[in-house]
């Protein structure tokens, strides 16, 4: 059922202090948080990779474009991702993929590491609004023009701005991920776009061989490499 | 003096164990922490008064269009704002504003409370992202085309979606605020960003009555009516 998710829900930590903070405790057992989006990657893989590397349950409810619009005055902002956490409605891809990440310890350990991830998250959004005329165009959402031209004048500066300064990151902090010593939601959310990216464009990241290799390393954490060969194989 | 913030400082946990949490102690005292950014309100305003809210001292380091080019290159990502914590640079101005509002207990209460300000905030972000033609054009930093006609067709269709969606969650929220009974950094960054609003097209919000008396309600905040009053004038 939809809850419009505008009334105080009870407070999660009230509710914890009575019952265990897992989903599958027998204590108090709460429902998996359930995530909406349509069926493919987009801004909701992010998301669905934060649990699942977290080796934690949620239901991954899929909407066709067809149902999508049944759907659309359900939701907060009228747009998904939307999650779902004990009738309480989220929206926004980013607060959401905070949301569930910092609840699994994958949102930064420290307060300034997670400032720090939250800022590379933010720069990808900057990055992925900059690209967005050859983007939309080349997976073929809408129309800005000729491919080729827009990959040329839009794409390969905001490129060579934007994983110039992810590889200086990666140099400096050493660990082979973003922030911290291990992978964060902004890893996540970083080497998702890429595989898009690549899939568009094969050669396009020849000039960044440590990001060629962060992507690697991100798809090869166990958990992250067994999603990636069950998951639903879609455009996006 | 600047860091370029990419080696690991002290954790903030273990220096905080052995002494205040508060920039102020006598015990182990900290530096207050420093935000670099241009002489005007922009994205930097909303963090100055989360600091202002809570009552807590920063260093408000305001440069000039000539002084930026200079500092441009010790900047993480090249741009500004970023503030300097304990010898570490953050960017990213809703990084650093989550960061500060979440040091000082204005970031939300409870973890979906927090996400709901997350998701205010992205929001706010996506609407100052599809205002931006006009929004740049009638502040004088682009030339997009005629300011009236852009008003038209890309603002107030914009305006109308955004305010809708605020006006609906003020209602069901109920306290006068966007989250919660009491101000997050989200009200502060809203209500600032309809302050420039209001300058360039004074009777634009008419048709959201909720939100002016919510602006007016968060510019009567003893510490943000004084900050208010008492800030340097700027034309952004």
């Amino acid at each position: 059922m939809f809850c419009c998710g505008y009334c105080t829900p009870e407070e999660e930590d009230s509710q914890d202090a009575t019952s265990s903070k897992k989903n599958n405790s027998s204590l108090g057992k709460k429902m998996p948080m359930k995530l909406y989006y349509f069926d493919g990657r987009g801004t909701g893989e992010a998301i669905r990779q934060v649990f699942k590397l977290a080796g934690e349950d949620f239901e991954d409810v899929r909407f066709s474009m067809d149902e999508w619009p049944k759907h659309k005055a359900d939701m907060p902002f009228g747009q998904i991702p939307v999650l779902e956490v004990d009738g309480m409605m989220i929206p926004q891809s980013a607060a959401i993929g905070r949301y569930v990440a910092k609840k699994f310890g994958l949102a930064g350990k420290t307060p300034t590491d997670q400032a720090w991830v939250d800022a590379c998250v933010d720069q990808f959004k900057d990055h992925y609004t900059e690209i967005n005329k050859w983007y939309y165009t080349a997976l073929g959402f809408a129309n800005h023009g000729d491919k080729e031209s827009l990959y040329k004048s839009v794409y390969e500066p905001a490129r060579d701005k934007f994983y110039d300064f992810l590889q200086k990151r990666l140099k400096k902090n050493g660990s082979g991920f973003l922030v911290g010593n291990s992978a964060t939601w902004a890893d996540l959310l970083i080497a998702d776009h890429m595989h898009t990216i690549l899939q568009l464009k094969p050669d396009t990241l020849q000039r960044f061989p440590e990001m060629l290799a962060f992507k690697k390393r991100v798809e090869e954490l166990p958990q992250i490499k067994k999603w990636i060969a069950t998951r639903p194989k879609t455009p996006f």
